[in-house]
């Protein structure tokens, strides 16, 4: 008789999952040694799905259903510090709840791996996506990857512990799931066998930051003004070495497994002639915008598509070439930052920060879209093309942040 | 479930290991009887211990940046995190050794917190670690009554009447916590049917303490100490003072140590004493006047006090350790 | 321009209410002369620990903006006047959160003057105090150190007499009638003010040439940079110890190599081994694991680590077997079991000679209930 694992894990095949179901996977793939879980929509489908590998043997792992996020994530950071492999994850503001927790881990550099589903904030509590949840760690030394498709869930799932347990890295990685675009719908998945998964994935090795009693360390002392600065600029030397390590990974990735882009940091999409037009957005808003560019291109509107990846590290380089010979370049932010320079979104800003030092900066508008769940129309992105081309036209962006899609 | 350390019980004092686990070079206050505890609860334990600690003096004060006291391996942990912290070590160490990934051998998990970050923030926490009988950890509260480390702010295991600076006594309100100390080790000792083993103890008896952490390491699962901790900074004494107060918070009743070991309580020391009538308890005014803290309290308030402190032992169900009212006899 | 910077040295907790009466009164007098001050404690003491000394500072000057200048900078490079409100600082000073030894008279400038309150006398005390490159004074105002705790102030006057003292000794700061005036306006009684004015009349100070002094290097630590320290904020553990002073019998702990905590002592334990009854309490009890096992199953205080608590003497069950003594009556770190070993007799001699004296002077951390001091304040209010 075969046991569940080999008849999950033994040849290749197509599965149709979601996200959640895909990342649940991963996990049993790579042998994840610590899981916490905590109750919260939508990424607790993750979850779910996790005890229920575990239930029907698919895996080895202690799975632990905590009181609360912030012991949820304390948990996997102290199973981290002793050595063990770790998953855990949050959504909305159960991510908030953690967030003490997410952000010392970040510290002190240990290579959690966290799902987030994204959903909007609490009050007024809405399961919908919004991408201000995992955002808020944008400056913690944790590294973001925005998901698009079931498919690149699991197989970023696999490439963040081996990206995040690099010693070069030693940061912990997030894994940012649109809710109900990927967390609850399901599509045809290709499931790499353990065998191509051993191959890929080495076992984690904390060596001498390793907390047990045959390396007597002490871990996290309290510091002054004496030695802040050395250990952040430490953790921001690390986040600098994480773009090579996640090349290297990518790289390795393509070839045991046979699939990926040109960059692990961009998906472009009808860019090959330098369209007048750029689109920018994360997260799985990619199909809309991918069925508007094909219905515009038809009318003989040059616009291409920038998917970003990794929200961090930000690829400043990589974008800058993107982006830097579009007349204008229109970022889609599924978020929002009250009071920021232009009232605009998070993404926005960043991507208008890292074009600056260009000598021909295209012009930048913004577009606040798809809050709460709320769905982007193909429609949508027409309109937001339009008002990209007035720019191009008049010369002048006349209004910075655009919200759309929303009732007057 | 993983292995367990069996740890025998010290017969007599000169039998406490000579091996220190935590040695000089922290910065706490002359006379810190927490700083004792943690010497005495490593000696305890022994080297193959993991030590976790949470936000409070114990962190701050103990180890400070590129020195350390700790012989064993310890990190820091959040202030309402030691449940956590305790269960993620443990579980860590567990799975690993299952899946042949780590040595199997016994590894005592310790985590320790104030009674801010236990008593208070960390409760549920901890609760939530009692309940995983397949985790062998330990969870030590050192409780020196207040917020000690942030200058001294009243918790929720601070006396009632207490100063300190979230509680100060003033020309119009003098009682400014009128807060009775939380019930801790029976609450969770009663909570927790999954918990075999709940202590309180104190280590100006240092033996008894010493005794009590190796029980508690060697019965295994998750268990509980609950020390009072004598604080010279926050309770305002002379620092010699120390090991004096910690005994005398004990002789008056006020303090009461026992062990529940697989639902058995044992009182021990001078609390036994007192339970079974061969020495009676001195007054709570012995203890209350020798500390700052007190100082602003009135014949009133001493009253009070010492009829709180008698009714815990005359009328409580368990005398000093539940407060329900003993059942009519018939 | 004149910038006028003194800072107090004070003993954690025990003098800290002392210490910002003085600083915050100092700005009070110097503001009745129309200049601008602040008074500060450095932030980096807080959480003050009992007894590991700390600093409280005032500056004065003529005008806002210069006073700015002078609040560019965390702590005073140099300050006109030191005050050591306990003479056993003058040995140097080790923060909690700092590493090295500073000595007492570090910041102090050239000319400047040093105020220690003692019950010494100067040669006793520049025995202590490191030496200098340039000349600086020595004023001492007599008296044992006012120690109290938390909550209840020992109002003793010696805030009031150091007013007075440094009204005498940095006459560009403030004169004794601004002195006088702030104190009153703080709601203090004539008492006081007589106390003051007492002490500013009996206040002398004396030259300490260049290199006069304690020659002894202070011990300094080099902190290391980010290329250089482990990542993770990671630090290693201590050594498990063994044996005792190279030997195999008996036990010693390593220690901390780069903090030492003896700064915060200001009274020590001494032994008398040959009373001692082994019952291991002294070194069970004593929460800085000071004590080293000697072969024969003595204990030796290893003073380097002992920070002066006076547990070991408290829980010893044997009289004068472990005593407490005012840390001024020594110059070094020596063991005592080794010195007991070489001459028998002549520690015993020595040790019987130290407690005596200790038992004349009244010298304890200190703390009493609301109204407890007030015996011992009309004592000192007669003098």
């Amino acid at each position: 008789m075969t046991t569940v694992e080999e008849q999950l894990f033994m040849t290749e095949k197509e599965e149709l999952i979601s996200g959640s179901e895909a990342v649940a996977i991963a996990c049993a793939l790579a042998d994840v040694d610590v899981i916490t879980a905590y109750p919260i929509r939508p990424y607790d489908t993750v979850m779910q799905y996790v005890s229920q590998l575990k239930a029907n043997g698919a895996f080895d792992c202690d799975f632990i259903v905590a009181e609360s996020e912030h012991s949820q994530f304390e948990i996997v950071k102290h199973a981290s510090s002793v050595g063990a492999r770790t998953f855990c994850g949050s959504s909305g503001v159960g991510w908030f709840y953690a967030f003490e927790a997410i952000a010392v881990t970040a510290g002190l550099r240990l290579p959690v791996v966290a799902m987030v589903g994204n959903r909007a904030l609490d009050d007024p509590g809405a399961f919908g996506v919004e991408h201000n949840d995992a955002l808020a760690v944008r400056d913690l030394g944790w590294m973001l990857y925005w998901v698009a498709t079931a498919q690149e869930a699991l197989d970023m799932a696999l490439m963040a512990w081996r990206i995040a347990e690099d010693p070069r890295a030693f940061l912990p990685m997030a894994l940012s799931c649109d809710g109900s675009f990927l967390t609850h719908s399901q599509a045809i998945v290709n499931v790499p066998t353990q065998e191509q998964v051993n191959k890929f994935l080495p076992g984690y090795e904390r060596g001498q930051l390793q907390l047990h009693p045959d390396n007597p360390i002490t871990v996290a002392p309290q510091v002054n003004e004496d030695w802040l600065m050395e250990i952040r600029r430490q953790s921001n030397e690390a986040m600098s070495r994480t773009p090579g390590v996640i090349k290297e990974v990518y790289e390795e990735f393509k070839q045991v497994f046979g699939r990926g882009d040109p960059s692990p940091f961009l998906e472009e999409y009808m860019m090959d002639d330098d369209p007048d037009i750029v689109l920018m957005g994360m997260g799985t808003l990619a199909l809309p915008v991918r069925v508007a560019i094909r219905r515009m291109r038809e009318q003989g509107k040059k616009v291409g598509f920038v998917r970003l990846k990794f929200f961090r590290p930000f690829a400043t380089e990589e974008v800058q070439e993107a982006l830097g010979g579009a007349k204008a370049v229109a970022v889609i932010d599924r978020d929002y930052s009250f009071g920021s320079p232009s009232s605009g979104g998070v993404l926005f800003n960043e991507v208008r920060a890292a074009l600056y030092p260009l000598d021909n900066r295209p012009h930048v508008v913004n577009f606040i879209a798809g809050l709460g769940g709320r769905e982007v129309r193909v429609r949508d992105v027409e309109d937001m093309v339009d008002i990209t081309q007035k720019a191009i036209d008049t010369g002048k962006v006349e209004l910075e942040c655009n919200w759309i899609g929303v009732r007057e | 479930m993983t292995l367990v350390r069996d740890l025998p019980q010290v017969r007599g004092v000169k039998n406490i290991p000579i091996q220190e686990g935590f040695t000089s070079g922290h910065r706490t206050c002359q006379g810190c009887e927490s700083a004792l505890t943690m010497r005495l609860m490593i000696k305890a334990a022994g080297p193959r211990t993991i030590v976790v600690g949470s936000t409070g003096c114990m962190y701050v004060a103990n180890t400070t940046y590129y020195s350390t006291p700790w012989v064993v391996p310890w990190m820091h942990t959040q202030l309402g995190s030691s449940g956590a912290a305790a269960t993620g070590t443990a579980a860590g160490l567990a799975s690993m050794m299952r899946k042949g990934k780590m040595k199997d051998e016994p590894i005592n998990v310790i985590a320790f917190c104030g009674d801010g970050g236990g008593v208070d923030m960390g409760l549920a926490g901890i609760s939530a670690a009692l309940q995983h009988e397949e985790y062998n950890l330990l969870i030590l509260c050192y409780d020196n009554e207040s917020y000690a480390n942030t200058d001294i702010q009243v918790s929720g295991s601070s006396p009632w009447g207490a100063n300190s600076t979230f509680s100060p006594p003033g020309k119009v309100h003098r009682i400014m916590n009128r807060r009775w100390k939380k019930n801790t080790a029976p609450m969770l000792a009663a909570g927790h049917p999954s918990c075999r083993y709940v202590a309180t103890a104190c280590a100006s008896y240092g033996l008894d303490f010493t005794n009590k952490i190796r029980r508690a390491l060697t019965i295994g699962g998750p268990t509980f100490i609950h020390v009072i901790d004598p604080c010279p900074k926050g309770w305002d004494y002379d620092p010699k003072y120390s090991h004096e107060l910690g005994m005398l918070a004990v002789e008056t009743g006020l303090w009461v140590q026992y062990e529940i070991a697989d639902g058995e309580l044992t009182l021990s020391g001078p609390s036994r004493a007192i339970q079974s009538g061969v020495r009676s308890r001195k007054p709570v005014q012995e203890y209350l006047q020798r500390q700052g803290r007190f100082a602003h309290l009135n014949e009133e308030d001493l009253e009070f006090f010492q009829s709180r402190v008698d009714e815990s032992w005359d009328e409580w169900w368990l005398p000093g350790v539940v407060p329900f009212k003993r059942p009519d006899e018939e | 321009m004149s910038t006028v910077a003194v800072e107090v040295v004070y003993r954690g907790i025990f003098q800290k209410t002392l210490a910002r009466n003085i600083v915050r009164s100092i700005v009070f007098a110097a503001r009745k002369e129309g200049k601008y001050g602040t008074a500060f404690g450095r932030y980096g003491d807080s959480p003050e620990r009992n007894g590991i000394p700390a600093k409280q500072f005032a500056i004065v000057a003529d005008d806002p903006e210069e006073l700015e200048e002078n609040l560019a900078v965390y702590e005073a490079q140099e300050v006109d006047v030191t005050i050591n409100v306990d003479d056993t600082m003058c040995k140097g000073i080790e923060s909690w959160a700092w590493y090295g030894l500073q000595p007492i008279n570090a910041l102090t400038k050239t000319g400047g003057t040093l105020i220690v309150t003692s019950r010494q006398d100067a040669d006793a005390l520049i025995e202590d105090i490191h030496q200098k490159d340039q000349p600086y004074n020595l004023s001492i105002m007599t008296s044992i150190p006012s120690f109290s705790g938390l909550w209840v102030y020992k109002d003793d006057h010696t805030d009031v007499r150091i007013l007075g003292a440094l009204a005498k000794v940095c006459p560009q700061l403030v004169s004794l009638e601004s002195m006088v005036e702030a104190i009153q306006d703080q709601g203090w009684d004539d008492l006081k003010v007589r106390s003051a004015e007492r002490s500013y009349d009996r206040t002398t100070s004396r030259p300490v040439e260049p290199g006069e002094g304690n020659q002894e290097e202070p011990f300094s630590f080099d902190l290391p940079g980010w290329t250089t320290m482990e990542e993770g904020i990671v630090i290693r553990g201590i050594e498990q110890g063994g044996g005792f002073r190279g030997g195999e019998e008996g036990y010693q702990p390593v220690r901390n190599s780069v903090f030492k905590k003896y700064s915060t002592r200001s009274m020590r334990p001494i032994v008398n081994f040959d009373t001692c009854i082994k019952c291991t309490l002294c070194w069970l009890q004593c929460p800085d694991t000071c004590f080293d096992v000697t072969p024969d199953g003595l204990y030796d205080a290893n003073l380097e680590s002992c920070c002066g608590c006076g547990v070991c003497e408290a829980v010893c069950p044997v009289a004068d077997c472990v005593t407490m003594i005012n840390e001024a009556e020594f110059n070094d770190n020596d063991s005592q079991y080794e010195m007991w070993q070489k001459d028998k007799d002549d520690y015993t001699q020595w040790m019987t000679s130290l407690i005596e004296k200790q038992k004349q002077v009244d010298r304890t951390h200190g703390f009493h209930h609301v109204g407890g001091y007030a015996e011992e304040i009309a004592e000192v209010a007669e003098d």
